[in-house]
């Protein structure tokens, strides 16, 4: 899976239009540009360089970025775990935004709470991230200055407290991009749930209408929620690429779309093996998770 | 003066242009003398933070070395000139320089004393190392590099000489030492002078007032006064450069306080910031001008008159009003208003805006209007496409322009383009008809490698002009030994490509600045050339 997307790939941004930023500048010379694309080695035919990677690859050598010289490997290691606490963070704030808003629509099912909650995630789904990013700015840093701009540390300080300050405004436009998705998937699997015969039983039972929820409805109602947020960890990854951009968050969204718009080979061909490694890590957690929530599904 | 009040109203100085041209050329000038801005006495410490769009590369002669790298590389680094308040060449590391009478050769007397920040000396032998292992090293393809053609070898006389061996003479050599030519040390880069990464993404040895002391990827690059700097000390303790890509967010930054000074790209957002407290709105010249090239390898725009009908036909003061806010003025030559001892402002009404004008020189140049209004010769109608890279401004412009070509008869398609691949096609390939693009240069009105005909079809001659007139006017610029010979041969320059117009000049636009009102002594040049001054910088006490 992960070499077929790295082919792919490799492939790809090398057949789009253009080369690398340092030769297509537009105050370089002809000159100058065939001794750069020499130095690169882009002179070369694409299988015979692909080939090459894959062999240093497997040995976990990712090569050098045309850009900066350094070691892909160390970019990314560099700026993964900015990544990860960016979209660890949003994926916790719509899960544990997202369920309770999910579940409480859908036990007020047709009222005005759910009229205004379904307003308001069609509302989510429809601003684009950059726009809330900016606003977000404005709002708490600008006019309120109870929030730090952008970055992910002061030009001074670097505490745990001034790091997390740092990640509130981005986590929360990150959030965006999933929650009305969670949302929506919470209160329609909700409703399907509360109108099983089993729910009926466990209400006449006398059971608290809290238990019922909990115990019985939510249990079997967050079975293809599980499943949807999986499906939206790309999606997620995605968005990381333009809240890092509003923000100055120096992740990895970021970092590709430097590398794309400078024609980064090796960068994003290491960037996409190291997503498409996330992605599919992410939907086998999916899948471990299903076996916790739901005993009736086992890995054999 | 250049420090505009705050109810400074763009909109007023375009009438002005068109009044008085001199009057505003005067009032979009920086004073001779960079006389301060500032009231009352400098004061030392404190930061100055300033916002970059990216991780920079710290080694002026790396081809990656882009936009985002300028500003530190100026700081750190030092050339053997720099450039002055009056964008002539001002003594750097080198503190005089003498001609040969044939010209070709120069020598440079350099400052005693100097040391790089590691402790080691700075010497004639890292000028030539420079210029010799990476500049003229044709494989390495460094960037600026084409700037140096004329350059044969540099060669150490002593320890505190060099002499510069010439192919041909170059008079501008000095201005073009003031630009992006940082000196690098020998010591540090002799085995690799362009990828030696701790150097070039982390903290390189340099000479200059501040010194790297820590590069954070994706952040900040924070800087410190360096103490074993030869000049007067620094006021600033710290300058920092934060990374922050987005535009937008820079704009909030400044507003929240975040930053000191930043280069307003966004001008729409203009009004947003004047009215900040705490802000202060500057407008700066630029050496930039931009331009339409027609493609001369197309019949079609190899008559002089079609090309003036088309600047006739392109409502410039529009561009500049509706795209930079009144920030610019109509451009009818290379040499752009911040090079003041060489602008001619008498050209700047020499193609007002005129539609019948531009249709009078079509129909003399054989178009005629033909069924539904368009233009059409030999019964082929006057249409092409216009290649547009999404940088800046250039999308709005080039639907203006097409709008103004089409009132009289031209239509021009709109072929829009991710820049790289733009790069890739109009640059590279020279496939192209039209496209609209700018060019920014060192401080001196020597133009040669974008319009001599040796730079058709390969150099930075974009729309393969060749002129043999105009070649030998650009040697001559470049032989004149003098400062009164150069204006002269310059002065006939600009009359000459206003006539001709190898390109089609639109405008020279101004740069805005943002500055929080408690930095003083910023000298009134755009900001990637004031950062050269960053030593006189200095922050009022609140």
């Amino acid at each position: 899976m992960v070499v077929f997307a790295s082919a792919l790939t490799f492939f790809f941004v090398n057949l789009a239009p253009g080369g690398p930023a340092s030769v297509m500048r537009f105050d370089v010379s002809a000159e100058q540009r065939e001794a750069l694309i020499h130095r690169m080695g882009l002179d070369r035919p694409v299988p015979e360089r692909y080939v090459e990677w894959l062999a240093a690859a497997v040995r976990g050598d990712l090569g050098s970025s045309l850009l900066t010289d350094e070691p892909v490997a160390q970019r990314i290691g560099e700026r993964l775990p900015n990544t990860l606490a960016l979209a660890g963070s949003a994926l916790l704030l719509s899960v544990g935004a997202g369920i309770p808003i999910g579940v409480v629509q859908a036990l007020r099912r047709g009222r005005a709470v759910d009229h205004v909650l379904s307003l308001l995630s069609a509302v989510g789904l429809a601003v684009p991230v950059f726009w809330l990013g900016i606003v977000l700015i404005l709002v708490f840093a600008v006019s309120l200055h109870v929030l730090p701009s952008a970055g992910v540390t002061g030009v001074a300080s670097d505490s745990l407290g001034d790091r997390l300050a740092h990640l509130v405004l981005p986590a929360v436009a990150l959030a965006t991009t999933i929650l009305p998705t969670i949302v929506r998937f919470v209160r329609s699997s909700t409703i399907e749930v509360l109108d099983e015969d089993y729910i009926r039983t466990a209400t006449s039972k006398g059971l608290s209408p809290r238990t019922v929820i909990t115990r019985h409805a939510l249990r079997n109602a967050l079975i293809p929620v599980v499943s949807a947020i999986g499906a939206l960890v790309p999606r997620l990854l995605g968005g990381t690429v333009v809240t890092e951009a509003v923000f100055g968050w120096p992740g990895m969204g970021r970092l590709a779309l430097e590398a794309a718009q400078g024609r980064d080979y090796p960068l994003v061909t290491g960037l996409t093996v190291v997503v498409a490694a996330i992605a599919v890590a992410a939907s086998l957690a999916v899948d471990l998770a299903y076996t916790r929530i739901d005993p009736r599904i086992r890995l054999t | 003066m250049q420090l505009l009040p705050m109810s400074f109203r763009p909109s007023a100085c375009i009438l002005v242009v068109a009044l008085a041209v001199s009057a505003c050329t005067g009032a979009g000038q920086p004073a001779a003398s960079g006389a301060p801005s500032a009231q009352g006495q400098p004061v030392a410490g404190g930061t100055v933070t300033i916002p970059i769009g990216a991780d920079p590369t710290l080694n002026p002669w790396s081809p990656n070395a882009f936009v985002e790298s300028l500003f530190i590389n100026r700081v750190i680094f030092e050339g053997l000139t720099k450039p002055g308040k009056d964008l002539a060449p001002a003594p750097d590391l080198a503190t005089s320089w003498t001609i040969a009478p044939d010209g070709l050769s120069w020598t440079f007397k350099l400052r005693d004393g100097v040391k790089w920040t590691d402790g080691k000396p700075f010497s004639a032998d890292d000028v030539a190392f420079t210029f010799n292992d990476i500049v003229l090293k044709k494989e390495l393809g460094a960037q600026n590099a084409a700037s140096y053609a004329a350059v044969k070898s540099v060669t150490v006389v002593d320890p505190t000489t060099v002499r510069f061996d010439l192919s041909r003479k170059f008079a501008a050599l000095a201005s073009f030492l003031a630009y992006n030519s940082g000196i690098v040390p020998k010591h540090v880069l002799s085995a690799d002078p362009l990828k030696t990464t701790s150097f070039n993404k982390g903290t390189p040895v340099s000479t200059g007032p501040f010194k790297v002391e820590k590069y954070t990827s994706g952040q900040s690059v924070s800087l410190v006064r360096n103490d074993s700097y030869f000049g007067p000390k620094p006021y600033l303790d710290k300058v920092v450069f934060t990374v922050v890509p987005d535009p937008n967010t820079q704009i909030a930054q400044a507003l929240s306080g975040d930053l000191t000074i930043m280069i307003l790209d966004n001008k729409a957002a203009v009004d947003r910031v004047k009215n900040a407290s705490g802000l202060t709105v500057v407008s700066r010249p630029l050496v930039q001008y931009y331009w339409l090239a027609l493609n001369q390898t197309d019949s079609r725009f190899t008559d002089v008159r079609v090309r003036q009908a088309f600047v006739h036909a392109i409502d410039r003061k529009a561009i500049i009003k509706s795209v930079e806010l009144g920030y610019g003025q109509v451009a009818n030559s290379p040499i752009t208003p911040a090079l003041k001892a060489y602008f001619d402002p008498s050209l700047s009404e020499k193609y007002p805006y005129d539609p019948p004008k531009a249709k009078e020189l079509l129909a003399a140049a054989g178009w005629t209007p033909g069924a539904n209004g368009v233009l059409q010769k030999d019964g082929k109608p006057f249409q092409f496409t216009m290649d547009v890279g999404q940088r800046g401004v250039l999308e709005p412009v080039n639907a203006l322009i097409q709008q103004d070509l089409k009132n009289v008869g031209v239509i021009a398609d709109l072929n829009t383009m991710e820049w790289n691949a733009y790069i890739q096609k109009d640059v590279v390939r020279r496939d192209y008809t039209a496209t609209v693009n700018w060019w920014t240069y060192p401080s001196d009105p020597d133009v040669f490698p974008y319009y001599h005909s040796s730079a058709a079809g390969k150099g930075f001659n974009i729309p393969g002009y060749q002129d043999p007139k105009l070649d030998d006017l650009l040697v001559q610029g470049q032989s004149a030994s003098d400062l009164e010979q150069r204006k002269a041969v310059y002065k006939q320059l600009q009359a000459y490509t206003s006539e001709t117009l190898p390109y089609l000049f639109l405008w020279y636009p101004q740069e805005i600045d943002v500055l929080s009102s408690s930095l003083q002594g910023v000298p009134e040049l755009g900001l990637r050339d004031a950062v050269q001054y960053i030593g006189e910088w200095w922050l009022a006490k609140k």
